[in-house]
């Protein structure tokens, strides 16, 4: 394959990638079809702040905030099935059940573990341990000047944590189990080793304080956003869309068997910031995953970034080793 | 892939696989929990070799090896795609038998896809237990330490809106109530692990009866319908 070169980089030299808008597949059917997947992204964008931005106190809850959002994914799986972005994506009950069960993690034994050692609770001992008080002044600025605040510090801090772990070994270990996957479908953000799991949610949010209302419109900015990285729907995006945030287009080429195209589009929400340090890429590709597209199951996906590790440090300490490791790096 | 020795109708070895005699728990009773059983009738003048050759397709999955001999098919997957029809499976028996005059296919098909959703519930309790035992074990706080985070949030300054939000019509956020100061701390709660544990149950029964029907269903069009590749 010759690849197409983007900047210094040529990209599908490895497998097949779309690169470039204009290639890219529109929605097919009527005019109505095309309407909605045209608009839905934005529609659900700005209903969801003007929601939570004039939503009573007494509703404007966390709470709420869970009900939509699982309300919402039950919508998104019933777009998958509506309108696929692939039919080599479809959902399955095998890859369904796979997907609910790293979810299930995320809400039970990972939420459990970050009360303990997660971010805000280390940002809080930070605080108290030097007589910090919150960064408040936040507080005084518009709601949604403080929202955006919110999920531009977290993403940003995620667009450099992802970075990190395509960069550098020992965090390229627990993430790589993630890219094993071999199709998006709503659920798959969640897939993955929970130790990387634990890493990805890390934040400097714990630092700042803001408004709670503005806790529940930066969520909004996730849910609106975010979600769309992983999702077997073709949309529409509009073009002023897909300049600021990421969309399945992005994240599928993240995730190609492409090596180059999967050192690209790190952010979660906010794609300008792959495009501030030249890591975006615009563009597209259907076949997913490590090793030829070899779909891992749960067993392996809990033990593999050990094994490797271990298998790793054999090569390059153990008896009889040469000082070159035959082990792919992360580079 | 491995193929060997020419397809023979014979007479049934199925019984011979069958897991439990000699085994301190007879599996046959609990096994249904991983395992689909079934048969389909041959359509009329099918042999068991045509019946294969149409099914044969369905093994050339990447991570599949399987081998024919003696009117059976055994077959075990490894890292199957997820797009594999019979992904669900990890291995299992085909055979061809003489049912009252009439050739039928039966199956045996293992999968630990359905073992694990079947078991993960219990995963989801011990969560729930966790969290439970935790939350019993963390000591509330000493009286001093809630005074003196009374205190903390007395000084904290009323929380107010921008005025930009003022105008726009948004709600002004709580004030604080008197002789409560601030929000009390949350504790994780059990209710989740409860939740998923019964999503997994739900998981499991409709997954043992859609994949029981989905491969009842992928065998008679492959026999009926289907040309082999």
């Amino acid at each position: 394959m010759d690849g197409v070169r983007v900047g210094n980089r040529l990209i599908g030299t490895q497998a097949p990638v779309t690169i470039g808008w204009e290639n890219i597949p529109k929605v097919e059917g009527g005019p109505v079809k095309q309407f909605i997947f045209t608009w839905f992204q934005p529609t659900v964008l700005f209903a969801l702040l003007a929601f939570w931005y004039y939503a009573p106190n007494s509703i404007a809850k966390a709470s709420t905030a869970i009900g939509i959002g699982i309300g919402f994914k039950v919508l998104l799986l019933a777009l998958e099935w509506v309108n696929p972005r692939y039919a080599s994506w479809r959902l399955t009950w095998k890859e369904l059940t796979t997907d609910l069960f790293y979810v299930g993690l995320g809400y039970t034994i990972l939420n459990l573990v970050d009360g303990y050692i997660g971010s805000d609770v280390m940002a809080k001992a930070i605080q108290t341990n030097f007589n910090w008080d919150k960064f408040a002044w936040f507080t005084g600025l518009p709601l949604l000047v403080q929202a955006f605040a919110i999920s531009f510090i977290f993403d940003f801090g995620q667009y450099w944590m992802h970075r990190g772990m395509h960069n550098w070994y020992p965090l390229w270990l627990p993430h790589s189990v993630h890219h094993y996957i071999t199709q998006l479908n709503i659920n798959k953000g969640a897939v993955g080793n929970p130790v990387e799991l634990f890493l990805i949610g890390l934040g400097i949010g714990g630092f700042f304080d803001f408004l709670p209302r503005a806790f529940l419109l930066a969520g909004a900015f996730g849910m609106a956003i975010g979600t769309y990285q992983h999702i077997n729907v073709r949309f529409n995006s509009p073009r002023w869309w897909r300049f600021l945030f990421n969309t399945t287009e992005h994240h599928s080429l993240h995730h190609s068997q492409d090596f180059e195209a999967t050192r690209s589009n790190y952010a979660g929400s906010y794609i300008f910031i792959d495009r501030m340090f030249g890591t975006c890429i615009d563009g597209e590709a259907e076949l997913l995953g490590m090793e030829g597209g070899r779909r891992m199951t749960i067993r392996e996906q809990m033990t593999f970034p050990f094994t490797e590790g271990w298998k790793t440090l054999k090569e390059k300490y153990g008896k009889g080793s040469s000082a070159h490791h035959s082990a792919v790096p992360a580079e | 892939m491995t193929v060997t020795a020419p397809l023979v109708a014979q007479p049934s070895t199925f019984v011979h696989i069958r897991p439990g005699k000699g085994r301190f728990v007879n599996l046959r009773f609990i096994d249904w929990i991983w395992h689909v059983r079934g048969s389909v009738p041959l359509p009329a003048g099918q042999t068991g070799d045509e019946a294969f050759a149409r099914l044969d397709p369905l093994f050339h999955e990447v991570g599949t090896t399987y081998e024919r001999s003696s009117g059976m098919l055994m077959f075990s997957k490894k890292d199957q795609p997820a797009q594999d029809k019979m992904s669900v499976f990890d291995s299992g028996v085909l055979q061809i038998e003489d049912d009252a005059g009439t050739p039928v296919l039966r199956y045996r098909l293992a999968s630990r896809a359905l073992l694990f959703c079947f078991l993960v519930p219990l995963l989801f309790l011990a969560f729930a237990q966790l969290t439970i035992a935790l939350n019993a074990f963390e000591k509330p706080p000493a009286a001093g330490a809630s005074t003196a985070a009374k205190d903390a949030d007395k000084k904290k300054p009323e929380l107010r809106l921008n005025p930009i939000d003022k105008a726009l019509g948004a709600p002004e956020p709580d004030k604080p109530k008197d002789g409560k100061g601030g929000k009390p701390e949350k504790k994780p709660t059990p209710t989740s692990a409860y939740v998923f544990a019964a999503i997994f149950v739900v998981l499991y029964g409709a997954g043992r009866i859609l994949e029981d029907r989905l491969v009842r269903r992928l065998f008679i069009r492959r026999l009926q319908h289907e040309a082999p590749a």
